[in-house]
């Protein structure tokens, strides 16, 4: 069989056989990469059976980390959709002068360490930082607390709804925005009526995306928590803490429970992409 | 007078894309705006509904100053090039749209949103299409959807930005036809913006031919057509020969005296003669001028090509006619020429 295709048709043999070791090569990246670090997770955490699992989770400083993540997350999430969707808005439907440099500006966060942005926020808000002294007399904490969390937060996962949605928006031009303008539609009902349903499935897919990264972001977030135990510490830094301390079980317990929220979203990207396939597709031409 | 533009100005940067602009466009009247790309069509028919602004000037709508005017309070119906329908409604909710936003004390009920909803897609022949996305309709379909959405509104003007440029030939000429005849039914003023001049000389009442801002010559078809007012109309619209030529005492000489026409107006000097291809009458004659260097048929005509003293003219005729004269390429004829248009050379 080999013999005689290969007799008849080498080019095409040739290019199945290539093809046959690139997605063998592509698979065993897969494999080696992602599934096996991924099952790892979950097999160290349930090392020493489900009970541990579950004690390293409702642990008071397990859960206050789920907490204060599930909280960070809460506040950085809503925040960067709205200043997305504006952002976007106004790059894609406008012209005006330094739009260029607001798009670099956007993209900030991504060109930049996480460990940079973190300490941005120390020289700024720090005690020996530009307003931090003003902000302690005036009794407001920022670094080492949430607040200092959140803003790291923001500032890190700022580019995720914007990078989805100018692309987008800008393909879809402003013409229909104008044809309902022309029709008698005021602004806000221009904007809920077309805008937004227009770009509702990229938006949702930036947020998933920007909650991910909220829910997951390590250094900026190290820097600006000073680590105190029970009150400053988000889920993946807590799991740095126990790995430290050799306590290896509950590390991955917690690390589990983060990759599981990282499955989530895949899932629900994916049945989105699935469910609403042929709309994406519409919106998109 | 549905629309009066006076003096309407508007600048893009070091671009004059309008310069002083006059126009008065009739109640009920079909009107096109034509002209290249470039001269600043597109510009007054947007700055008309208002999604531009001009510079200065005056716009009224129905004796109503209306520079100053949102587009929604405008109340004009305006047709993109690309439809521009809502593509996540469906046809039903694209054309109910401009009577849903209305402020809740104008708002009608939602029986008689839909009566005049599906009063506005009987219209357009769309009637079983509502539940249909845009996605889902060919072009000239959509662009009816478009239509009936403009006119939902009872808007007092039509404006239509290159209504059948994005369609193919075919589709293009039907519904161009089915435009004037839903024209000639409900008499709206429409203004229609267009680089085709067969479109604005079949579909127009009166046609506006605009270059660099400015507008060159507003009249019937037959009127630019047959008399156009410039240089430019002359070029832009038909074929035309254009030849180098010297006026004295009203008789244009063409490449050294070798053809000699009667011109109508009086310039004089040097000149410019424009000659449309079926005002260029040849005859077969042995010791003639001219050479046939090419002859072209399409359809029902027939071109051909005629060289003489270094210029190569074009005459256009029915096929019948040419077999009647026999010109062949390569034989020698007489050009006559009855009429030539002059302008002074720039």
């Amino acid at each position: 069989m080999l013999a005689k295709t290969s007799g008849q048709r080498p080019a095409l043999d040739d290019r199945s056989w290539v093809r046959g070791l690139l997605i063998l090569s592509a698979l065993a990246f897969l494999l080696l990469f992602l599934v096996l670090p991924l099952v790892s997770v979950f097999v160290e955490a349930f090392r020493r059976g489900v009970g541990a699992y579950w004690d390293a989770l409702i642990e008071p400083d397990a859960l206050s980390a789920i907490h204060l993540t599930l909280i960070v997350a809460a506040i950085a999430v809503p925040l960067n959709l709205v200043f997305g969707v504006a952002a976007s808005w106004c790059i894609s439907k406008f012209d005006f002068r330094g739009k260029g440099l607001l798009i670099t500006l956007i993209d900030l966060p991504f060109s930049v360490s996480p460990v940079i942005s973190g300490i941005i926020y120390v020289l700024l808000f720090g005690l020996h930082g530009v307003v931090g002294p003003f902000l302690k007399s005036q009794g407001i904490q920022i670094i080492f607390a949430v607040p200092g969390l959140v803003l790291a937060t923001i500032f890190v996962t700022f580019p995720f709804v914007a990078r989805e949605l100018i692309p987008l928006m800008q393909e879809q031009g402003t013409e229909e925005e104008e044809a309902a303008l022309v029709l008698g539609a005021s602004g806000w009902q221009t904007f809920w009526r077309v805008t937004l349903p227009n770009i509702k499935w990229g938006l949702m897919y930036g947020v998933l995306l920007c909650n991910a990264r909220a829910m997951g972001e390590f250094g900026a977030v190290s820097v600006v928590s000073g680590h105190i135990r029970g009150e400053t510490n988000t889920m993946p830094l807590h799991v740095e803490i126990l790995y430290n301390e050799y306590n290896f079980v509950a590390a991955f317990s917690v690390a589990s429970v983060l990759a599981m929220l990282a499955l989530v979203t895949l899932v629900a990207k994916t049945a989105l992409e699935w469910r609403f396939g042929a709309e994406l597709a519409a919106t998109r031409h | 007078m549905a629309i009066q533009v006076s003096g309407i100005t508007k600048q893009f940067g070091h671009y004059r894309a309008l310069d002083q602009v006059d126009l008065e466009v009739r109640s009920g009247e079909l009107l096109a705006l034509l002209g290249p790309s470039g001269s600043g069509k597109t510009t007054l028919l947007r700055i008309m509904a208002g999604l531009e602004s001009a510079d200065s000037g005056s716009l009224q709508l129905h004796g109503e100053e209306a520079l100053g005017l949102s587009p929604r309070e405008r109340q004009v119906g305006f047709v993109f090039q690309h439809y521009a329908l809502f593509r996540h409604m469906t046809v039903f909710d694209n054309v109910a749209f401009g009577l849903k936003v209305r402020p809740r004390a104008q708002r009608f009920g939602r029986s008689e949103i839909k009566r005049r909803v599906m009063e506005l897609l009987e219209l357009v022949q769309l009637a079983h299409f509502a539940d249909r996305y845009p996605a889902q309709l060919s072009g000239g379909q959509r662009q009816r959807v478009a239509l009936a959405r403009a006119l939902a509104i009872e808007p007092k003007v039509l404006l239509l930005d290159e209504p059948f440029g994005a369609l193919d030939a075919k589709v293009r000429k039907e519904l161009r036809r089915w435009l004037r005849k839903l024209h000639d039914d409900i008499h709206i003023t429409s203004v229609f913006v267009t680089h085709d001049q067969e479109e604005a000389l079949e579909l127009a009442d009166r046609v506006v031919v605009m270059s660099q801002g400015r507008i060159e010559q507003v009249g019937s078809p037959a009127d630019v057509y047959d008399h156009p007012a410039s240089a430019f109309v002359y070029e832009f619209l038909g074929q035309v020969n254009r030849f180098d030529c010297t006026v004295a005492d009203g008789v244009a000489r063409v490449a050294n005296g070798a053809l000699a026409i009667p011109t109508e107006n009086g310039v004089q000097g040097e000149a410019i003669a424009y000659v449309r291809p079926h005002d260029l009458g040849l005859s077969p004659s042995a010791g003639g001028p001219g050479r046939v260097s090419g002859i072209h048929v399409v359809g029902p005509d027939a071109r051909v090509e005629v060289d003489l003293a270094g210029l190569t003219l074009e005459a256009e005729m029915d096929r019948e006619r040419l077999s009647f004269l026999g010109l062949r390429p390569g034989d020698r004829c007489a050009v006559h020429i009855d009429r030539a248009r002059v302008f002074p050379r720039r």
